[in-house]
């Protein structure tokens, strides 16, 4: 059968609450990167039975963080904004990851062939791809697995 | 002979030099919860409904979605439920003019653009990127009031209370989030002054908030001061224009209240989009071509 998202899953992941705020969610974070030894990007989002019920990732923060009217004064080169960012930040804080995180989302079974997972990863835009088995998360399949594996396929 | 009937700073823009490119979109049988968490997530405040190929349907708007909280409609219910449809389109090659006069015409605050040859939507036109992009031209142009104030120490000079709205829409903290949404309803506001007892200004309630209460379902029978942002962000109408500015880019908020002598002695309301416009159009050619939607705050 070849590799398949078993073989590239990571088994041991953390997960967070729709009702955890955007401070709490940003602190999991850096801890996952520390457990894991690299940067973690992305999380799958759990409901009261355990089962998948979003996904956030750093973008969804980013542009938590984007002024809604940057249009504007981006254009205004003479406006002084020196700690807009801090400013933005504190209003994201409080804000819970289940009002920005993203429900539609794909998953995958550990059955999943490595080349089908690369196809979805490059046709839907995503880095990361949750791993379910009988609609119960056993993993997950991040981008830069997968790209280790192939570096070892690739060289070897 | 043509007779040339008008010509301001627009003319010979298209829309597709203005237009958005990031339409923030979903399926036809999407739930309400999604399309309130797309425009907290996006910051936009209306989403594009499409069914099939990515046909647009109608619109759900932050007003569509506070009317479905007001009516007691399900959060899981399909967004073509409460769809205002079919949505205005304009084409890429349309004249800016043109799309702002339908704008005008149908008292809105965005066209969708469509690629006649695919049907598909390509962007969307909104009213403030139009405002931003002036501000871009006028800021290029050597006619602009700020360059002819070059060494002037205070090229500001302009006050808040200038061009503010003198007029304030309040309600009791004690009120019902119900009754507050016929206040915004009914005046079309997108967000209303919230009062003590005492008759002092203690927050804001907007369709922001409101959409937000629906998701965590909060009850509309709940008191507005549950849901309200706090404290008042405001301004002094004494204060140079510029700093009324900088308040709200830095709250991250579309308009700002304004004070005279005290902060609690509140006494209009400033927007965004009119602060930019303002400071876009302060030389001639951008004064007679003064762009304003009615009826929009």
């Amino acid at each position: 059968m070849g590799l398949t998202a078993r073989d590239v899953m990571d088994a041991g992941f953390y997960t967070l609450r729709p009702e955890t705020p955007i401070s709490q969610a940003v602190q999991a974070f850096r801890q996952a990167g520390r457990d894991q030894g690299q940067t973690v990007f992305g999380m799958m989002v759990t409901d009261d039975s355990g089962r998948l019920a979003g996904m956030l990732s750093i973008y969804d923060i980013l542009l938590l963080l984007r002024p809604k009217h940057i249009h504007i004064w981006g254009e205004m080169e003479d406006l002084e904004v020196a700690g807009i960012l801090e400013a933005a930040c504190r209003r994201a804080r409080g804000m819970l990851v289940g009002d920005i995180m993203t429900t539609e989302l794909i998953t995958i079974t550990p059955d999943t062939h490595l080349l089908l997972i690369i196809d979805i990863m490059i046709k839907k835009h995503v880095r990361r791809l949750p791993v379910l088995e009988n609609g119960k998360i056993v993993g997950i399949v991040y981008l830069s697995r997968v790209f280790n594996r192939l570096q070892d396929l690739l060289s070897s | 002979m043509p007779i040339i009937a008008y010509q301001n700073v627009l003319q010979g823009l298209t829309v597709q030099e203005a237009m958005r490119r990031q339409v923030i979109s979903l399926d036809r049988e999407a739930p309400l919860e999604s399309a309130v968490r797309h425009c907290i997530k996006f910051k936009v405040n209306a989403i594009l409904i499409t069914a099939g190929e990515g046909q647009g349907l109608g619109v759900v708007s932050k007003t569509d979605l506070m009317g479905a909280y007001y009516a007691g409609l399900p959060i899981d219910i399909a967004c073509e439920a409460v769809m205002v449809g079919p949505p205005l389109f304009c084409g890429p090659e349309d004249n800016l003019d043109a799309a702002l006069d339908a704008m005008r015409a149908h008292r809105i605050h965005r066209l969708y653009v469509r690629d006649e040859a695919t049907g598909k939507t390509v962007g969307v036109l909104a009213y403030p990127d139009i405002v931003g992009m002036l501000y871009r031209f006028c800021n290029r142009c050597d006619r602009r009031l700020r360059a002819k104030s070059a060494g002037d120490p205070q090229p500001d000079r302009f006050r808040v209370r200038e061009f503010m709205t003198p007029e304030i829409h309040a309600h009791r903290e004690e009120d019902s989030l119900n009754r507050v949404m016929e206040g915004l309803a009914a005046y079309r506001l997108g967000a209303v002054l919230i009062k003590d007892r005492e008759g002092l200004p203690v927050g804001v309630v907007s369709k922001t908030d409101l959409i937000l209460a629906y998701k965590h379902g909060v009850s509309p029978e709940a008191a507005a001061r549950t849901v309200m942002s706090s404290p008042v962000r405001a301004g002094d109408g004494n204060a140079p224009l510029v700093n009324a500015l900088k308040t709200m880019i830095f709250s991250d908020v579309h308009r700002l209240f304004v004070y005279l002598e005290a902060p609690a002695n509140l006494v209009g309301i400033l927007s965004l989009s009119d602060v930019a416009r303002f400071r876009s159009g302060t030389c001639r050619a951008c004064l007679v071509s003064r762009i304003k939607v009615d009826g929009g705050r």
